[in-house]
């Protein structure tokens, strides 16, 4: 397998406030990478270093090329939405469709336009005519027409409803995603992508907390929910996370037995927004008021 | 190539002042011909309506010193002819010279405003296509489209001229339409708005280079620093260097063409002497040095639209 990402002690300061420090990568072709971490943690530095959007330190190589140096070049095999509503408001539907058919030579306009067709967008109109869902409509549907060995999206349904966050990602995964394609995106909902990733990687403060496939995440972490009778002796396994609701009390467990710990109570594998929130809260530090996710 | 193109089309679409004010200063010139008064002898306006029959019915002090006048330009009416298409001509130009400044000043902070670069560095179009395709819209594209407005505005005012005046003293002064005379105002209009955007093109990648390092305020921060310099140096050394270099950059061009010389003849200077005389600004080191600081100018300008993180 070809490394579509390769990055080795990624680092970036804005001044001498370090935000990225020393971030190690190894992305596959094919995979659908999810960059997860707090507000502040470094993803959107991490996410414009690959896209040659920002200078850094270290080593990086995206499509075995250098964001730094090979930029021009990079962008014809790499698209992304860095962010939400950065499609200008002067800007007509059709405008924008003949424009990147006209620059981009990996663009298949047909496939642009049917998937407009399925919209309520009409080509006439401008920008700053159409609501934020259908904004980022029409930026998917541009960006998924272009034939892309590697797609970037930094909070790309960032102030969308529940209908359009889901056809957001149902299209994606539909229209786009295949073997050759690899996928790094970012979010704040992580229980809604958490079913189309084949890797997660939490980041925080700078660093890379967690490098996983989502098959190894149930081999390595357990969540228990111990009977009555044994929170302490479950507690004497030492979870490194633990909350109580409604009475019952929650652990998550790293690389334990887990036969040892059916015989303490009920156990399933977490999921990544549990797992997130325990790792960007350990033991101890938990508070309702800091903000995770 | 076909990016540059894509992209200038792109620069119309966005600014469509580019394209939309040159149409309105040439509907302002045809409707002031078409309906506008003209002021002829000492005291008598004509208004639209008024035809040539009106004219012989003016005040015989006006007649008199209207024919006066005329039998002295009489055998010059191809010089009138290419002298007024030439001046509406200018005026259109000198009319976007406006626009382009602005267009310019806004060229690079309009997409960090309204944070559309992040849509545009996401496409393979470079950054060094991008300022080219800014600055080709407004020293090529811009005026071609005005040069070639204004060939035919040119045609329609004769033409409105004509049906206003036509048959009369004054409608006939000048030929109705002269296709040797109207080419040449053509090629010499042309060849004087690009030399004068050659001895400009410094100014313009001044303007393109505020305009991607400003975060706001664009015009403030093109105008302040050499308003700032004036008043320092009339200060602290009570001298004026800095003003007569300013006037060079914007007259000196003139000065090399040494028009000067046709003043007071009563010929028409032919198209090949004019040609001669504009082209002389490409003799002067000024002229090359202007063009080596745009190009730096316009280096330092994709540098830094290449390297700003400020998204």
């Amino acid at each position: 397998m070809t490394a579509i990402i390769e990055a080795r002690g990624l680092t970036k300061r804005y001044g001498s406030t370090p935000v990225v420090r020393g971030v190690d990568l190894n992305v596959e072709a094919g995979r659908i990478v999810g960059l997860i971490g707090p507000n502040g943690a470094g993803k959107t530095t991490v996410i414009k270093s690959i896209l040659g959007l920002t200078s850094f330190d270290g080593e990086l190589k995206v499509l075995g090329l250098d964001p730094r140096t090979q930029r021009d070049d990079l962008m014809k095999e790499v698209c992304f939405i860095a962010d939400v509503a950065v499609l200008p408001k002067w800007l007509k539907v059709s405008q924008a469709v003949d424009f990147v058919a006209g620059v981009h030579p990996r663009f298949d306009r047909k496939r642009a336009e049917d998937f407009l067709a399925r919209t309520d967008i009409k080509k006439d109109s401008r920008v700053r005519q159409l609501s934020k869902g259908m904004v980022t409509q029409l930026h998917l549907a541009l960006i998924l027409a272009i034939d892309a060995k590697l797609l970037v999206l930094d909070e790309p349904t960032l102030g969308l409803d529940l209908l359009f966050r889901r056809s957001f990602y149902d299209n994606l995964l539909n229209d786009y995603f295949n073997k050759e394609r690899t996928i790094l995106v970012t979010t704040h909902q992580v229980e809604e992508i958490e079913n189309i990733l084949t890797d997660v990687l939490f980041i925080e403060h700078g660093k890379i907390v967690l490098d996983s496939p989502m098959e190894s995440i149930a081999e390595r972490f357990a969540q228990l929910v111990p009977s009555a009778g044994n929170v302490d002796r479950a507690r004497a396994l030492k979870p490194f996370w633990e909350r109580e609701i409604f009475g019952r009390v929650a652990m998550l467990f790293d690389g334990h037995n887990q036969d040892e710990l059916a015989s303490l109570g009920e156990v399933r594998a977490p999921s990544v927004a549990d797992l997130f929130v325990a790792m960007m809260q350990p033991v101890g530090t938990a508070s309702p008021s800091k903000e995770a996710a | 190539m076909n990016n540059i193109l894509w992209l200038i089309r792109r620069e119309f679409w966005e600014n469509r002042s580019l394209w939309i004010a040159p149409l309105a200063i040439a509907g302002v010139i045809l409707v002031l011909t078409a309906f506008g008064g003209v002021h002829i002898g000492q005291n008598e306006t004509f208004w639209f309506g008024t035809g040539a029959s009106d004219l012989e019915n003016m005040s015989a002090a006006d007649r008199e010193h209207v024919k006066n006048a005329l039998s002295e330009v009489s055998d010059k009416g191809q010089m009138i002819y290419a002298f007024t298409m030439a001046m509406l001509t200018f005026v259109q130009l000198f009319a976007l010279t406006f626009v382009i400044f602005f267009y310019l000043l806004d060229s690079l902070l309009a997409e960090r405003k309204d944070r559309s670069i992040l849509f545009w560095k996401s496409l393979p179009v470079s950054d060094a296509e991008v300022v080219a395709s800014k600055l080709l819209t407004a020293v090529v594209a811009a005026p071609i489209f005005v040069l070639l407005l204004s060939a035919v505005v040119q045609v329609l005012f004769r033409l409105i001229v004509w049906a206003r005046f036509g048959g009369s003293i004054v409608g006939d002064v000048m030929p109705l339409f002269d296709a040797a005379v109207w080419l040449q105002v053509q090629v010499a209009a042309w060849a004087m708005t690009f030399t004068t955007i050659v001895w400009y093109l410094p100014l313009a990648g001044y303007l393109m280079l505020v305009s991607v390092w400003a975060r706001r305020n664009a015009f403030l921060w093109a105008i302040l620093p050499p308003v700032a310099l004036l008043i320092i140096e009339a200060m602290l050394a009570q001298s004026h260097k800095f003003a007569d270099f300013l006037g060079r950059r914007f007259g000196g061009h003139l000065d090399l063409m040494d028009f000067a010389r046709f003043e007071g003849s009563n010929d028409m200077p032919g198209l090949g002497e004019l040609l001669s005389h504009i082209s002389r600004v490409f003799q002067s080191y000024e002229t090359w040095v202007g063009v080596a600081v745009a190009a730096a100018f316009i280096m330092v300008t994709i540098r830094i639209r290449r390297m700003r993180d400020d998204s």
